[in-house]
């Protein structure tokens, strides 16, 4: 072998020595600061089985924010697990179960439904190479195997697990330093005065296009067979809207044509559909233009969500 | 293709497989595909003005080249050169200049602005620097300084180059074709040498520059809202940003010719260790613009031979014309551009004025003209009166340009004083540190080349300092952020 052919590759294998090192500090570093992430949480957490999973985008973080888990665990007897994050829809929810349903065991699903992740890929395909999300994701060949599958067969970019593998975003990270808390619990205890063109912007970011059937549609199969999934682990499914301002409900397109979609194919499924959207008007139970602060969830909980929770322990 | 992105990564190793692949004869053709395919790469359409331009130039040079000297020759290069400098004038400035007519016509009868019909295409990605680099081709025709004739695929590869046709440098074709006619080869040593100067660059770019805009962006946006202090710091942050992001995209592209076998010239020199504004402009800044204005505008003007009062007239021509060139610049086209070109030459013609003057003190006191602590105080005045410049160029229009100086000016004597209690953030830090880094790299380099010295050191200080620059780039880099600025033409 030539002396440079040799030179070249001890500088690489040098290289890749250190890029493993790198790669397995971050990927320790994902488990201190990690919070938030359903990955992570699937990843770290003891217990084999819970009562329930939580499913869904940020509308459902709130029921984890601070020690409100542990609240409603405690008020319900229940084990509870929110696996929710945010902007993502059905195909990235659904992703999260499988993986949950790998290791673990539920008896229930809470599917917080939210009708604008149910028409873009935005929500969806595109959050699997989010680098919010894959930095705080920690590696596991399984997670890996299935962002390859879900790249090979759900239309998502083959840079989300070629970036999961490689470690870059965990790597790449700006915030690996500090906790992965999601922006809106650090104002869970805060009251939102209400500012209609802050709910008008919050409407055109989550709707950035007009609601499309097709999208709708595709989407909602994705959803059916999350569901399938569920219930061919004889899990039971309930599917609920959580409370909005009336000021961002109101400004929601297609939003009666989404209702009687999504409730066409819960109803086929035979899977409990609670809408309670329109059921907290007041601004003193949110913390922004549309999610709930420690007051509206703790309203929420003990209304309308306990009784739900609760009517799990009757099929015990 | 952005030189950041994923599918660069994969694009570049393929063509070097494949030029290594065919034989030195046939190579331009690979490079001539790869190109075509590089710029077509995000937008298609970008092909068609790009083969619109070569079919132009090469039509227009071909028939200077068989015409005699004479009034018909002129002619041809006229004709050539209205179309490619026409185009470009059009493409940059007639919406904006219909808007501005419209509007002041309105407001001049009383009524609502006219309605006007605009480009309804924007300017293709790179057009400035190609259509400068085809000018430049067709007068080196005419003035016969090309050694033979060149072929449609010669000037097609020298137009289309895919390192350079996005952002520079403005290479001549008395450079480059000859390389192309004697046969591109590389060797180990060339690829190397281009992998060490890409790398170097991605670190500029995307380490440097990356880390620097977000705050740069943040308080140019709200000028009127920003703190004093946050609005110096983000002067200073823009002008290590651009400098990082335009030479970042140089050395990237110097660095992937060379592993072709190509050499590109030299873009820029360490530009913030310049003593004046002269030898910023003239010697250390966008080398081959600053000699393509020189070569092509200034000395055509009669330069400095027309007498003293042209020669000042010449100078500030030159840099209101640099400043129209510069205009849409990922900045919008506005008349900040046209300040800014006209501020940075009236600090040439300050230059001009004093130059006896500082030459005598100079002689005169030898010892301390040479000495260190002279040097420093002169890159920190010229490094401030072109950080002026720059606020003209990043802001959004004239009055903020001015608010942001004017707040900095008033607030500038309290100033010091805030930096002890002043909330800097970790952005803050990493934005000074780098700077300090590259200032420290340039100081060094300024001397005698890093690679010089590198060369020169033990082999554990060489590889880690690779190791180093590409592990930043993994661990600090901001990829997939933004283009580079001097690309959004």
């Amino acid at each position: 072998m030539k002396p440079e052919v040799k030179s070249a590759a001890l500088f690489v294998v040098i290289g890749l020595v250190l890029y493993a090192a790198l790669f397995y500090a971050t990927d320790r570093l994902v488990y201190r600061t990690g919070r938030s992430n359903p990955l992570y949480k699937i990843a770290v957490v003891d217990r084999k089985s819970f009562d329930w999973v939580i499913l869904g985008a940020s509308h459902a973080m709130p029921l984890d924010f601070a020690d409100f888990e542990s609240f409603m665990e405690k008020e319900a007897g229940l084990h509870i697990l929110n696996l929710a994050s945010p902007g993502t829809g059905p195909l990235y929810n659904r992703f999260v179960f499988e993986q949950f349903l790998a290791r673990h065991r539920t008896r229930n699903l809470l599917y917080v439904v939210d009708s604008f992740a149910f028409y873009l890929p935005a929500w969806n395909e595109d959050r699997f190479t989010d680098a919010k999300l894959l930095g705080r994701t920690p590696f596991e060949t399984t997670t890996a195997r299935r962002l390859f599958s879900y790249s090979l067969n759900q239309g998502v970019d083959f840079r989300a697990p070629l970036d999961f593998v490689t470690g870059f975003s965990r790597i790449n990270n700006r915030e690996r330093f500090e906790r992965d808390i999601w922006e809106g619990e650090k104002q869970f205890d805060r009251v939102f005065r209400p500012s209609p063109s802050m709910t008008k912007s919050r409407i055109t970011y989550l709707y950035p296009k007009p609601p499309t059937p097709a999208g709708l549609a595709h989407y909602l199969e994705v959803f059916d067979g999350l569901v399938a999934l569920a219930q061919q682990h004889g899990i039971r499914v309930v599917a609920i809207k959580v409370p909005v301002p009336p000021d961002f409900r109101s400004q929601i397109p297609n939003e009666a044509e989404f209702d009687a979609a999504i409730g066409q194919l819960l109803s086929k499924r035979q899977v409990e559909f609670s809408d309670f959207s329109g059921s907290m008007a007041e601004p003193r139970f949110y913390f922004d233009t549309d999610h709930l602060n420690r007051s509206g969830v703790t309203e929420l909980f003990e209304k309308q969500l306990k009784p739900i929770l609760i009517s799990s322990t009757a099929s015990r | 293709m952005s030189f950041t992105s994923l599918e660069f990564i994969a694009f570049l190793p393929l063509v070097l497989l494949i030029f290594a692949a065919l034989p030195v004869q046939q190579r331009w053709l690979g490079l001539l595909l790869a190109s075509y395919f590089f710029y077509g790469f995000a937008q298609p359409i970008n092909l068609l003005s790009l083969g619109a331009v070569t079919i132009v130039v090469w039509a227009s040079g071909r028939a200077i080249a068989r015409t005699a000297p004479g009034p018909w020759r002129r002619l041809m290069l006229g004709a050539g050169l209205t179309v490619i400098l026409g185009s470009l004038f059009a493409f940059k400035f007639y919406n904006f200049i219909a808007d501005e007519l419209s509007l002041a016509t309105g407001q001049w009868l009383g009524t609502a602005p006219f309605a006007t019909a605009h480009i309804g295409m924007p300017t293709p990605v790179g057009y400035s620097f190609y259509a400068f680099s085809a000018a430049s081709y067709l007068i080196d025709v005419y003035m016969a300084r090309l050694p033979k004739a060149a072929g449609v695929a010669d000037v097609a590869l020298y137009v289309a180059w895919f390192p350079k046709i996005l952002a520079g440098p403005i290479e001549r074709a008395t450079t480059f074709l000859p390389q192309l006619w004697n046969g591109l080869r590389t060797n180990p040593f060339r690829l190397l040498l281009g992998l060490q100067l890409v790398v170097w660059g991605l670190f500029k770019k995307v380490v440097i520059a990356e880390n620097l805009a977000p705050l740069v962006d943040r308080n140019f946006k709200i000028a009127a809202f920003a703190a004093p202090m946050e609005l110096l710091i983000s002067v200073y942050f823009f002008a290590f940003q651009i400098y990082c992001d335009f030479s970042g995209y140089t050395d990237i592209a110097i660095g992937i010719s060379a592993m072709f076998g190509i050499q590109l010239m030299e873009n820029f020199r360490r530009p913030y260790l310049a003593r004046s504004t002269t030898e910023f402009w003239g010697e250390r800044w966008h080398i081959s613009l600053a000699h393509w204005f020189r070569d092509y505008l200034y000395i055509p003007l009669g330069g400095s031979r027309a007498g003293p009062v042209r020669r000042y007239l010449n100078v500030m021509i030159v840099f209101l014309v640099s400043g129209l060139w510069h205009a849409g610049l990922g900045y919008g086209v506005g008349w900040t551009f046209l300040v800014w070109g006209a501020l940075n030459g009236f600090y040439n013609w300050l230059g001009l004025a004093t130059r006896g003057l500082w030459r005598r003190l100079g002689g005169l006191l030898p010892r301390i003209a040479a000495s260190t602590p002279l040097w420093v105080v002169r890159a920190f005045i010229t490094f401030h009166l072109v950080a002026i410049a720059w606020v003209f160029f990043r802001a959004k229009s004239i009055g903020d340009a001015v608010e942001i100086l004017k707040k900095i000016a008033v607030r500038l004597p309290d100033l010091p004083g805030l930096i002890p209690h002043y909330p800097f953030t970790y952005e803050h830090y990493l934005g000074f540190g780098l700077i300090l880094f590259l200032l420290a790299v340039e100081i060094v380099d300024e001397k005698r080349p890093i690679v010089q010295r590198l060369q020169a050191s033990p082999v554990w200080l060489r590889w880690g300092a690779s190791y180093a620059v590409v592990f930043a780039l993994l661990v600090l880099g901001r990829w997939g952020t933004k283009e580079f600025i001097y690309m959004q033409f």
